[in-house]
């Protein structure tokens, strides 16, 4: 865990790859993504929604943060976050197909998708997904070769956890990536 | 399209007998791109679009290994062939990065296009036999070197046959593509002549 090493290149690296698979799961029939495997879990589609939500609450905290940052630099930045924020992201990241630190998803980052959903609902979410994370990746090129003098960002989930851009680069990726555990686990059990 | 630009392309694909029509229509298929210091050309993940032959600047191929560090595979400069071919071939995620190391020009050909060259001109063929054949023995060549050479070895190897704008880039890079530490690049650098 102190090796952390953040790059913009591993983030695009999986930013694509999530992007991918999210486009992969509209081949699926709206009867797949709506399902959920008991009453209480969230649906395909919900946990899409619940992303972009999530996504929402740091996109202007990240461009507020790009407009601080300073001259160009040689080489694109790499970050090694300090202890509290490893521990956070590591938190965040899931190890294998298993989601550590479970909890209960505060009312704020809840989806609110329609009881019965159309396919257009479905479209609609699928097309913010895919336009919020394009321009995730937008904000980590633009990041890319800018030295990292700027003000940390309070984290969505408190303001007692402040990110510096990678880190917020980083725990949102780690949050999809765990949210992409949890689709896979929605699609076999419901499939 | 330049008259210079025209020269790296014929040069590049030497030995195809156009007829005049033939020429214009095949050097109309070719688009060109720039690209700016340490802009990503291709995004591992993505889908290559193109196959590119470099009009100046240079451009190198790399992957992230498990630490997160950049391996690089090769390089491409001015009147060599550049992009993820695998990807634009079997039009699969790419896995690895293409980047321009300095402001880059390069000449862009699409798949589908690609692919009409050789259906449509058997000459290609030809071409594409030659054009394989060499990269294949390339590559052989250069692992040969990385199995046997040592790193002094490897390094002069390498700088007696480099062209001269590759002396130029992030020492890493190059450090990486000869499979040794940025440090031992840098002392080698600063002790050995070749």
């Amino acid at each position: 865990m102190a090796k952390l090493l953040l790059t913009p290149e591993n983030q695009i690296q999986r930013l694509n790859q999530l992007l991918n698979a999210v486009e992969n799961l509209k081949e699926r029939s709206l009867i797949e993504l709506t399902d959920r495997p008991h009453e209480k879990s969230w649906n395909v589609l919900e946990v899409l929604e619940h992303l972009c939500i999530s996504y929402a609450l740091y996109e202007e905290k990240i461009q507020k943060s790009l407009n601080q940052l300073g001259v160009e630099s040689e080489e694109p930045w790499e970050y090694r976050p300090g202890f509290w924020n490893r521990f956070v992201l590591e938190g965040q990241r899931p190890k294998g197909k298993k989601r550590p630190f479970k909890m209960k998803t505060l009312k704020k980052f809840e989806p609110q998708l329609p009881k019965a959903v159309t396919p257009q609902d479905a479209e609609t979410v699928f097309e913010k997904f895919k336009e919020s994370h394009i321009q995730l990746k937008k904000f980590i090129l633009a990041s890319r070769n800018r030295q990292m003098n700027h003000q940390r960002i309070p984290s969505a989930i408190g303001p007692i956890i402040k990110f510096h851009l990678p880190e917020a680069f980083e725990f949102l990726i780690c949050h999809m990536e765990r949210h992409k555990v949890q689709i896979d686990e929605i699609v076999s059990s419901t499939t | 399209m330049e008259a210079s630009n025209i020269q790296i392309l014929t040069s590049f694909f030497k030995d195809i007998l156009f007829t005049h029509e033939q020429k214009k229509a095949f050097l109309d298929l070719w688009e060109e791109c720039s690209f700016k210091q340490n802009e990503l050309i291709t995004e591992a993940g993505r889908i290559e679009k193109y196959f590119y032959v470099v009009l100046d600047g240079v451009q190198a191929i790399y992957l992230l290994n498990q630490k997160g560090e950049k391996v690089v595979i090769g390089f491409s400069y001015a009147g060599s062939p550049s992009g993820v071919f695998d990807s634009f071939i079997h039009q699969k995620p790419a896995d690895t990065f293409l980047e321009a190391l300095k402001p880059s020009r390069m000449l862009a050909l699409s798949r589908r296009d690609y692919i009409g060259l050789f259906e449509n001109h058997p000459a290609f063929y030809r071409w594409g036999y030659q054009f394989f054949q060499e990269i294949l023995f390339g590559r052989l060549f250069r692992e040969v070197e990385l199995l046997t050479l040592s790193a002094e070895e490897r390094y002069i190897a390498f700088m007696q046959r480099c062209p001269k704008e590759l002396k130029v880039i992030p020492q890493k890079y190059l450090a990486s593509y000869l499979d040794m530490k940025p440090e031992t690049f840098s002392r080698l650098r600063a002790s050995v002549q070749y």
